[in-house]
Parts: C-alpha cells; structure tokens; sequence
C-alpha cells in the first residue's frame, strides 16, 4: 500500500534520513522506533511532503513524490503530531469539521463528522473550545480530525508519548479500534516497547536515518543490533 | 463571535449611519467625517480578516488603498476612462497587485511578512514621486490634482456633493461588509482560522496555505483598492502623504481598538478613531502622540479591544439576569 524506496534527506551536513526502504501492507499496523533524533518524525515529514527529499513514494499504485501535503492528505493518507497540534480558534466539532471538508473526498460529510466525534469519544465536548482540552483530549482530536479525512493511512507520531498507564491503554484501544474496525493501515511511531510489540505486526528501527532492523516484533526486539544501538542489555535481561 | 450577534451590530451600525445625512446633510463638516468612517471602516475590516483571521501580518494595507487611489486617477486623468469603470479596474489592479505580493510572503512567516509587506509600502513613495512614477501618470511630488468626480444615472458624486456621495459609499460598504461576512463565517474563514492557528495540522487535514492565502491576499486588496478608488475620486486630489505614518497608525488604531480578530470590532473602532482624530486635529503636533499613547494603553491593558469586553459584559449581566429569575 505504501512503498518508500531510497528515501534520502539531508539538512545541510547532515543526513537525517539516508537511501530508506520500506513498505507497508494494507491493513497492517506498522511501528517504527529508534533512538531520539534518528529521524523517525523526518520520516513522517517527508511521506506527508513537507520537505523535498531524494527517493520516491508510491501510495496505493500511484507516485505521491514532491506531492505537497494537502494533496497528500487528500490522497488518503492522514498524519498526528508528537506536539499535539490543534486550532484554538475553533471548537472540537468545527476542527473535525475541518478534515472532512478540506481533506474528503466529496467535501464536508456531517453525519460522518458526527460519527467520528462519537468514535474517538468527544461526543460531550463537542463545542469545547480545542484549547481547553486535557493532553488525552486533544490527541483524540488530532486523531478524529485525521479519520474525518477518511484515509487509508493514518500515520501516529508518538501518540502515548506523556500519558499515563490509563490514557496508554486507552489511546491503545482506540488504535486497535481504528485498524480493526475501520479497516484503516496505521503506522505508529512510539518509544514504548511494550505498546509497539502488542499492536504492530511489523517493526521498523531506524538509527541516524538508516534502517537497523525491519521484521516482527519479537524478532526485531531479540536483534543484538537493537539491543546494542536501541534497546540496551537492560531490556534484554528484563525480557 | 456568532453570526447573529454579527449581524445585529452590523445591520444596527449601517442603519444608524444610513440616518445621519437627515439630521447632518447641510454640515459639511460631519459628513465628511461620517465618509470617512465608512470608508476607513471597510479599509480596517479588510486589514482585520488579512491579519486577525488569516493571521498574516501584512502590513501593506495603507498600500493597496494607495495603490488603489492612483490606479483610479491615473486610469480617469491620464487615459480618460470614465471614473465608475476606473474605480473597478483599479479595484481589480489592486488584488492583482495584492497577489504578488501574497506570493513571496507564502514562504515566510510573522515578522518577515509584515518587513516584506511594510517594504512595499515603503517603496511605494520613490516610485510614486520618481521618474517611473511620472511615467505612468502619478504627477511626481505634485500629485495628481484633477481626479474627476463620479457620474451616475446623471447624478455626481464627489465633495462638493456631499449627500450622494455618502449613500454611494454607504452601499458600497454594504456590498463590501456582506461579502466579508460571508467569507468571515463560509468555509474560506474557517480555513484562514485553521491555517492561522496551525499551518502543519491544517496542511495534514487537506487545506493548501498557497490557496487560501492567496485568496485572502487577492479579496482584501481587491476591497481595499476599490476604496481607495472611491477616496480618490472624493477628494479630487492625490499626492504620496497618503502614505505617511500617520494614515498607517490611524488604521492600526482603528483594529486594535476594535480587537484584532474580532470582526465587526474593528468597524467601531473605526467611528472612534476618525472622529477621535478630526477632534483632536487643532492639537497639532500633539495629536500622534496622543494617538500613539492610545495605541500603548489598548495593548497594554485592553488586548481584545474595547468592543468585545463590553459585549461580554452585557452578555454576562443578561445570564445573570436570566439565572437570578429562575431562581426567584
């Protein structure tokens, strides 16, 4: 469904992402991971065509490379932020309003709006002002606002990232729900271990923008390449 | 702020204003003062949705209506064509010129667009008073002297006629205050507040920041050049003072009174403004500083403007009202 093939940027000297290869299958939920700064969010960046690169993308049979991200997202694939992102000047309804008329296919669908308002559990704050809600909440906006695009991709940067044990298991459950019963392919970039072995099917570590290691889970957490450049002996002896 | 409450002060505002030449049509003093709040009302709401909204820091409004102005006249004194069809096509010249501008400002954010925009202001001046200017009609440092009135249906329009001329740009406004509403509260507001609050987030939701600031970029000169237009065929004559701090501070007050972002504040911030400064005109020199001290108070303590606090204020005290007769 997404294939990304030499994928390559660099900023000035440095080499964020360097001749990446990947694809993920339809239905599939995709974790990446690596240490901080290996260039995992690049890589988002990229995919979603807010940096120019060297490389190419193909979504769903078609070349996406160069595409500018609005064109992207209305191609189907759907982004959050490591930093939730919101729009303070407008309510909950009116920011999932935004996805379904701006990034659908067939503009503004109310009821579909309406549906996922419900699906990532904002019903009750629904004329809340975006800037009111608590961390959790507006990572279900970000989420809710990507759905109402209607994508077949949606690509989560750390989305447990400063949440507790709670706010982990539900945000968890509203994955497994998306992919599920949605139908939709999601990628996930985390730094829990524990979240990215039971959600995903594939892994995906990157350090200084190459690819260690690309394979299922439990393999990839028992590789001493991880182990050694990610992970550390600790996680090892714990496992 | 919602429609409704929009609407009434709105529709409250121009009915008010419609009434005035009854009681002030043989003073001339205050009918000059009542065009130009309409005037400046329409030129201030363009800069509130470009900057409040859109949350681009354009500071080439006093541009596009200059720009405006001197395509009207030169178009009416050098080429002669009539002022009804030069004020339009100067309208349409200036959310061209607007556009180009829009441009190189797609690639750069707060501070750099309001250099880049403030720079075209700047550059206007040498240009209106050099060799090029003179070119294409501007009269150097002279000015363009001879701006014809507006005829209509047999009617003229201008300062000797001071009436007509008011129930003209009174329409005008109208015309310009419902189109603003329109965008303000249609799905074009709604991408403008989504890009002003997060250009990355609105990106990823399908929203394309060249369209739509572009768009902002071309409505707002386009309004802003037909008043221009219409304050050149006013006042018959046009020079680059036009251009001085002065107007500049006078329209940045106009907004921050009103709140910046808070549409139709700054309409009223507009009558306060341009009556403030006809009265405070015998002060002379002292009167920017005044004005520039009003400026420093409003930010300083009154972020959102005057209007709004009251309005909240009369809201609060009305639920309070409400809650008290329920509960007796």
């Amino acid at each position: 469904m997404l294939k990304v093939d030499g994928l390559t940027k660099k900023f000035g000297e440095l080499v964020a992402v360097n001749s990446l290869n990947f694809e993920v299958k339809e239905g599939q939920i995709y974790g990446i991971a690596g240490p901080n700064g290996a260039g995992k969010s690049t890589v988002y960046n990229l995919i979603t065509g807010n940096y120019r690169y060297e490389g190419r993308i193909e979504f769903d049979g078609q070349d996406i490379t160069g595409l500018p991200p609005y064109r992207i997202a209305k191609k189907g694939i759907a982004r959050t932020f490591q930093v939730p992102e919101i729009f303070p000047s407008l309510n909950v309804q009116e920011t999932i309003r935004v996805g379904s008329r701006f990034g659908a296919r067939g503009g503004l669908d109310k009821k579909h709006s309406d549906e996922v308002l419900n699906f990532v559990g904002l019903e009750e704050e629904r004329l809340q002002h975006a800037g009111l809600l608590n961390l959790l909440g507006k990572k279900k906006l970000m989420v809710g606002a990507a759905l109402a695009t209607k994508p077949k991709i949606l690509m989560l940067d750390e989305p447990m990232a400063g949440s507790n044990a709670g706010e982990i298991a539900d945000l968890m459950d509203l994955i497994k729900k998306i992919n599920q019963q949605l139908g939709i392919t999601v990628i996930i970039i985390e730094h829990f271990m524990k979240v990215l072995t039971e959600l995903t099917e594939t892994l995906l570590i990157i350090e200084s923008g190459r690819m260690i290691c690309c394979d299922r889970p439990e393999i990839v957490t028992s590789d001493p390449r991880v182990i050694e450049s990610y992970l550390g002996d600790s996680y090892a002896e714990d496992k | 702020m919602s429609l409704k409450r929009m609407v009434v002060i709105l529709v409250g505002f121009y009915c008010l204003m419609g009434v005035m030449p009854l009681f002030f049509g043989g003073t001339d003093y205050i009918m000059n003062i009542l065009i130009m709040i309409l005037i400046w009302a329409v030129v201030a709401s363009c800069w509130d949705v470009i900057m409040g909204f859109a949350g681009i820091f354009s500071f080439g409004q006093v541009a596009f209506y200059v720009v405006g102005a001197y395509a009207s006249a030169i178009l009416s004194v050098s080429l002669h064509v009539p002022p009804v069809y030069a004020i339009l096509l100067a309208a349409v010249i200036t959310g061209l010129f607007g556009v180009l501008v829009g441009l190189p400002c797609l690639k750069l954010a707060g501070p750099y667009v309001a250099l880049v925009t403030f720079a075209v202001h700047m550059t206007l001046v040498p240009f209106l008073r050099g060799p090029m200017g003179r070119a294409i009609g501007s009269g150097g440092a002279q000015g363009i002297l001879t701006v014809p009135p507006v005829s209509l249906f047999g009617m003229t329009f201008s300062s000797e006629h001071l009436v007509p001329f008011f129930y003209l740009t009174l329409f005008l406004t109208i015309i310009c205050t419902i189109i603003l509403v329109l965008v303000i509260k249609s799905y074009w507001g709604t991408a403008f507040l989504a890009l002003k609050d997060s250009e990355n987030f609105a990106a990823s939701l399908g929203i394309s920041a060249f369209k739509y600031k572009l768009m902002v970029f071309g409505l707002t000169s386009f309004i802003t050049g037909l008043f221009g237009a219409l304050y050149a065929h006013y006042v018959g004559m046009l020079s680059t003072r036009m251009l001085s701090m002065d107007v500049f501070t006078i329209l940045m007050i106009m907004i921050v009174i009103g709140g910046i972002g808070k549409y139709p504040g700054v309409v009223v911030g507009a009558v306060i403004t341009v009556t403030l400064n006809q009265f405070l005109a015998p002060m002379g020199m002292y009167r920017p500083l005044i004005m520039g001290a009003i400026v420093v108070v409003l930010v300083l303590f009154l972020r959102d403007g005057l209007v709004n606090p009251i309005i909240r204020l009369i809201s609060s005290r009305q639920k309070a009202g409400r809650t008290g007769e329920y509960l007796s």
